[in-house]
């Protein structure tokens, strides 16, 4: 590629920091607070161009970039030198390379979609254009990540969507719940950034104590790091292991698996939809994307692999069942995406990275749809979000209904064996087929990569069931159930206007009425605003959104219906991503097809299998919420819906367990101890001056009076002794 | 740009001074026109400082722009001043917070003369400390820095200042007592070793490089240079030594946090890499897994007594008892890349928990309260200061792109590559221990800023709350570009110390023979600018103790002269040649 191309790249960054800076500075001052509506159309039109622009750029470059050979596709675009000492340089670097640009691709153009959905969702918010300098400054910090060539750039922009996402979720901060999901998000992710930042060293220090020659000394530069990486560990899997792990550590944390899922749901239990699917569509796949760029050094190590593959399976299985419990129809959809994320992490793990990077891709178009959708409900249904208050909305929400519906069937995976599969359905299989075809990640002859396979088709299955449970509730059945709120009653209202904390949690199971009133409500009246939201009562007629609403829908449901047969023609993803005879070394060569097994037949017989008992058993609507934690399966229902105890026992170990240690440390040690140990020897002085009263003349002369005969004293001593052994030599 | 042809590093630091003494002839009453000449002084000199910052080259390790007068010639002491790039960010680090803290010093309102001539004062004896080369010297501005402090906490402070004041003098006077018994020690061992008596810094480490300094009685180096380190420790703080901060800082008024904050606990990093390094190598290698011990527990500990504070001034006290454990731990880690972040990182926190304390000041004049009970919510109220604290917040954090991310980057790599490879008896527990305090800063910080900004503003005192002022904006907003400004082009403040360090690292680790020694500046006023070659470093081709600490001691990139001569005389006989710059650095 020629200067211009690099030039093109690097306007892709500039493009939405500009965007940021705009937003920044100039947001308060274009927006007159007596008529905001013609400032708010400026300030969200500036917001979107930028990523649109930098959309449009990113195809001409990623079209470029394609025109190139296979093994020339991987272009170093050096921009400044950003720490530069002895032994260690970490130059500002673009990588252009079919990984960095499918993620450009993704980032910019599924979010120009969003930043134009978030101008109609956030058209009546006072803080609005606060809202889009979050969001640009998202993007731009997921382009340093996917673009940056070394592991050091891809770290600002994996804590820079860390910071972006603690600012979205805690968004409205008048709500401490909101805070609290915050806070929880940006300290869980720092735990995996810990793994990482040590994974960084480590590859470092390996690099640095095996007198493996790193040109420059660019050691965490893909370009010059990947390379010397396979020589240094070629006879040391161990080191390989530790490595992969570290990294696997941080990837955990940002791609929400289990252990460290737990910012996501309370992520999207935040305010708006919007950053919601922000979270979904993008800065969860970093985990996928780094494991990407380093999968050479997981490939060394088998054990790394099929731990990573477990992980990913547990994870899909553990978050489709918790899915099962939740009536909020966004942490459905959270828990789905921490399920989907599993996926990506079988792929990952057994071997075939390209088929994690396809779900990355397949899911981002569906999931996008499915919160956009999931977002015009709850605006159509006056900010509530509990299932159990929806139904037949087909009725009403005719262009949300049905785009939703076909990203259902695409997260289902729903297909027409070797003719026609929505997106979701050939990323799934190729995990899934991946993962059963081979024999890679097995540890002492026990095929961990094939067991998270199958693990993976019944998590598939439930994924069915349960998309159907939210689809089937929120918009068909014959019943409208909010019919049956009772009319709001005012008390409620005054009690938020005052501002009263609502914790979402202990509303949601404890109104009699499964009725909630949202914390956005709580906010708004909060704010002072004129804006009213009328409640969710047995009156209210749901009404399609707005344009700028839902023509992102329809374009994600284009995409989320042939995306994924579009991308399979002739393996063509994977040959992008992965030329046979690519730039990045490849070890082994993993088959995407089982030999023995009918892939396509099981795929197709867990998505039937799910959808079917789905219908089954949903049709009949949700128990009502009187007998909600009375029927036969309320146990498990409510032993899901609170993660089967996870969440909570990690909160009261690290927060209440960490509180107590501290105020040890604090009242017991330093206040106990040390200072009385500190004080102790203030008085001891003091007394000693009480005896000897012509010294007591004030504090400081006297303290500093005995110091200096004490240091006297033991300086004589070590003059004395020091003598004694010079004259002894 | 070419050195002066007057004392330029002697101007920089009595300055200040000169202002004291003209402020004192002033009628106290004038409070508008002590204000102004005040803060005139603080700026001229910051830009004193600004001109000797372009005088400097960052591509020697030699003492430049140095002064040398007689004192006590008997005795070997003299005034002797200079400059290298350890101690120059920290001068321009000092005349900074020294303008901003005099600025914000606007508010105080009684006995302002007083308080203005004990601020000039302050930031002459600072600037001493961090310029002397003459040990005794050192020791006068080091603990005549106290006695300004111990009056601004006792004065103008709060409710227990008494006590605070009066521990905080103590505390650190005791310490460096002990400091002074161990320069006494080592003047006098000179006069065993060269036949005279001196307390010239260079004068002692060359002796020290030539290895037969400590010859015969070894059993002391240890002793004397723990005599330094508990004096520095206290300074720093580290654990145990760290319960005066918390009482001085709560205590002291707002300038006199951030200059305590900012400025006086670089004295004992400083004095680490001033003396501890250079003078005492055999010692501190084995010293090394103390003192790494007592940073990391610093780091974890520091963090969690922050995080259950109910007092905001007290939380950010304790934080940098975590953040100096950063520092202490990347120079003590004893490689290039730990001691360059650990450097970095002494900077990051002048700045970042320099700013921190002065928005606590800030928000204190208005509301009169510390106490996070009494806030809650105010981010609406006051979006242009909540806007800033955040970003300085985030620096605090260590957020990449931020300041705070590049020194404790870098410390934190150099810890983990002395502990890969298992150098001056460290293992893996340092690194991965100590990084878990990145993840607890984020604890602590963000539920401080929860608890003051976030939440419903119930209070209906807070209601009232006015956003700051322009002229706070730009106090503020001035340490927010050097935030940023260090977070993205590091360099700037990189280039200029790492000669210096990569010299002192050596001078700390390398075998008899093979420690670089500093030139002597003997003109009474050098011309710094004509180093040139002769600049250039001495570099060794192993390390000792048979540790590879491979990048530090010989980077692939660089091409190394051969083994230069034995002793003392060697002064500038290797060379490093960088092949890529095509010159020396």
């Amino acid at each position: 590629m020629n200067s211009n191309a690099d030039f093109t790249i690097a306007w892709v960054l500039i493009l939405p920091i500009l965007g940021f800076l705009i937003q920044a500075f100039l947001g308060k001052r274009m927006i007159d607070p007596a008529a905001p509506a013609a400032g708010r159309r400026v300030m969200g039109t500036l917001a979107v161009l930028p990523i649109a622009i930098a959309f449009v750029l990113g195809v001409l470059v990623t079209i470029r970039l394609a025109g190139l050979p296979s093994y020339e596709r991987s272009v170093v675009v050096p921009l400044f030198e950003w720490i530069d000492i002895l032994g260690l340089r970490l130059p500002f670097e673009l990588i252009v390379d079919p990984l960095s640009m499918t993620m450009v691709l993704i980032i910019t153009g599924i979010g120009s979609l969003i930043h134009l959905y978030a101008t109609g969702y956030m058209a009546d918010e006072r803080d609005y254009p606060r809202f889009f300098t979050y969001l640009n400054l998202f993007i731009a910090s997921m382009l340093i990540l996917v673009l940056g060539n070394n592991l050091a750039l891809l770290f600002i922009g994996w804590e820079g969507v860390g910071l972006c996402s603690y600012l979205l979720i805690g968004f409205w901060y008048k709500d401490i719940p909101n805070c609290k999901a915050a806070n929880k998000a940006f300290i869980v992710n720092r735990i995996g950034d810990w793994g990482l930042t040590l994974g960084l060293f480590l590859i470092v220090a390996v690099l640095g104590s095996t007198n493996q020659g790193v040109e420059g000394s660019r050691y965490l530069s893909y370009d010059t790091m990947i390379p010397a990486l396979v020589k240094a560990l070629a006879h040391s899997p161990g080191l390989a292991t530790a490595i992969a792990l570290l990294l696997f550590i941080g990837a955990c944390g940002k791609s929400a698996q289990f252990p460290l899922y737990l910012w996501l749901p309370d992520a999207m239990a935040g305010p708006t939809p919007v950053s919601a699917l922000i979270h979904a569509a993008t800065m969860v796949t970093s985990g996928v994307v780094l494991l990407n760029r380093m999968h050479v050094v997981f490939e060394m190590s088998p054990v790394a692999s099929a731990i990573v593959a477990c992980v990913g399976a547990f994870t899909a299985l553990f978050a489709a069942l918790v899915a099962f419990g939740q009536v909020d129809i966004k942490k459905v959809l959270a828990y789905s995406t921490v399920s989907q994320l599993g996926f990506m992490f079988i792929g990952c793990g057994v071997g075939a990275y390209w088929s994690g990077m396809f779900h990355v891709t397949t899911h981002a178009f569906f999931k996008a749809l499915l919160f956009l959708g999931s977002g015009a409900v709850i605006t159509a249904m006056a900010h509530n979000q509990d299932m159990r208050n929806y139904g037949r909305l087909s009725k009403y929400l005719p262009i949300t209904c049905w785009t939703m519906f076909v990203a259902y069937l695409a997260i289902a995976g729903i297909s027409i064996p070797y003719v026609f599969g929505f997106a979701g359905f050939y990323s799934k299989e190729a995990i899934l087929g991946s993962a059963l075809a081979n024999q890679f990640p097995s540890v002492n002859g026990v095929p961990l990569g094939q067991w998270a396979g199958w693990v993976g088709l019944f998590a598939a299955a439930l994924t069915a069931m349960y998309m159907t449970r939210l689809t089937w509730l929120t918009f068909f059945g014959k019943e409208e159930r909010w019919r049956s709120i009772p009319v709001s009653d005012e008390h409620e209202h005054e009690h938020h206007a005052l501002g009263e904390v609502h914790d979402e949690h202990v509303v949601a199971h404890a109104d009699p009425y499964g009725f909630y009133l949202s914390h956005e409500e709580a906010a708004a009246t909060e704010h002072g605003e004129a804006e009213h939201h009328h409640a969710l009562d047995a009156s209210h007629t749901p009404k399609e959104v707005m344009p700028s609403m839902y023509v992102p829908l329809i374009v994600l449901a284009f995409f989320s219906a042939v995306g994924g047969w579009a991308l399979e023609r002739n393996e063509m993803f994977r040959n992008w991503l992965y030329p046979p005879h690519g730039m990045l070394p490849v070890l082994g060569d993993v088959k995407s097809v089982p030999s023995n097994v009918p892939i396509v037949w099981l795929s197709f017989a867990a998505a039937g299998l799910g959808i079917i008992a789905g219908i089954v058993v949903y049709s009949k609507g949700l128990p009502s919420a009187e007998s909600w934690d009375l029927r036969k399966w309320s146990p498990f229902r409510r032993w899901a819906g609170n993660q089967f105890g996870f969440d909570a026992a990690m909160v009261s170990a690290s927060v209440e367990g960490g509180a107590e240690l501290a105020n040890f440390a604090w009242k017991g040690v330093d206040i106990g101890i040390i200072d009385r140990i500190v004080n102790g020897a203030g008085w001891f002085a003091e007394g000693l001056g009480g005896l000897v009263s012509f010294l007591q003349t004030g504090y400081i002369r006297m303290y500093a009076l005995m110091m200096l005969l004490g240091g006297a004293g033991i300086l004589g001593w070590m003059f004395y002794a020091a003598h004694q052994v010079a004259g002894a030599r | 740009m070419m050195a002066p042809h007057f004392p330029l590093v002697s101007l920089v630091t009595f300055l200040p001074l000169i202002g004291a003494i003209l402020l004192m002839f002033l009628p106290a009453d004038k409070v508008r026109a002590i204000r102004g000449i005040a803060l005139g002084f603080t700026f001229a000199t910051f830009v004193a400082s600004i001109y000797l910052l372009l005088c400097f080259h960052g591509d020697t390790f030699h003492m430049q722009l140095a002064e040398k007068y007689p004192w006590i010639p008997k005795w070997g002491i003299g005034y002797r001043v200079a400059v290298d790039g350890i101690s120059i960010w920290l001068i321009v680090l000092t005349t900074f917070l020294t303008v901003i803290s005099t600025a914000f010093s606007y508010y105080v309102s009684s006995r302002v003369r007083d308080y203005m001539v004990l601020m000039l004062a302050l930031e002459t004896a600072m600037l001493g400390v961090f310029v002397s080369l003459d040990m005794i010297l050192f020791y006068t501005f080091f603990e005549f820095s106290l006695i300004p402090m111990y009056f601004l906490i006792g004065i103008w402070g709060g409710e227990r200042k008494n006590y605070a004041a009066i521990k905080f003098f103590i505390y650190t006077f005791a310490g460096s007592i002990f400091m002074l018994i161990g320069m006494i020690f080592l003047g006098w061992q000179y006069h065993n070793f060269a036949g005279h008596y001196s307390f010239y810094i260079p004068d002692i480490q060359a002796a020290v490089a030539s290895g037969s300094f400590w010859t015969g009685i070894t059993q002391w180096e240890p002793l004397v240079f723990w005599s330094f380190a508990i004096a520095f420790l206290i300074k720093c703080p580290a654990f145990p030594f760290h319960t005066w901060l918390p009482d001085a800082h709560v205590e002291a008024p707002t300038a006199g946090s951030v200059i305590l904050a900012g400025v006086l606990l670089k004295m004992g990093t400083y004095g680490f890499l001033r003396f501890c390094l250079p003078l005492f190598p055999d010692a501190i290698q084995a010293q090394v897994p103390i003192l790494m011990t007592l940073a990391v527990i610093g780091i974890i500990y520091g963090a969690l007594v922050a995080a259950v504070q109910p007092d905001w001034k007290k939380l950010v006290a304790y934080s940098s008892v975590a953040h100096m454990g950063f520092v202490l731990f990347g120079i003590f880690s004893l490689t290039h890349t730990g001691l360059m972040g650990g450097s970095m990182q002494q900077l990051n926190h002048g700045i970042s928990t320099g700013a921190l304390f002065l928005m606590i000041g800030l928000i204190y004049e208005r509301r009169h309260t510390r106490l996070f009970s009494e806030y809650g919510g105010i981010k609406a109220q006051m979006p242009i200061y909540a806007a800033l604290f955040l970003i300085v917040m985030l620096s605090s954090v260590g957020l990449p792109g931020t300041n705070g991310f590049i020194g404790e980057f870098l410390a934190m790599m150099g810890g983990f590559e002395a502990s890969y490879v298992r150098a001056w008896g460290l293992n893996m527990a340092y690194p991965v221990v100590a990084g878990f305090g990145v993840v607890l800063a984020a604890v602590y910080l963000l539920y401080m800023f929860q608890r003051v900004f976030y939440g419903p503003n119930t209070n209906p005192e807070n209601r009232l709350l006015k956003d700051i002022k322009p002229w706070e904006i730009a106090m503020v907003g001035s340490m927010v570009v050097l935030i940023f400004w260090g977070g993205l082009y590091p360099s700037t403040f990189l280039k200029p110390m790492e000669a210096s360090i990569q010299a002192t690292r050596m001078m700390a680790v390398n075998p008899v023979g093979q420690r670089p020694v500093w030139e002597d500046p003997s003109l009474e006023i050098d011309t710094g600018g004509d180093h040139g070659d002769a600049g250039a470093l001495v570099q060794s081709s192993s390390d000792s103790g048979g540790h590879v600490l491979y990048r530090q001691v010989a980077p692939p990139d660089l091409h190394l002269s051969p083994a230069p001569a034995q002793g003392v005389a060697a002064k500038h006989v290797g060379r490093l040649v960088a092949d890529k710059a095509g010159g020396p650095r």
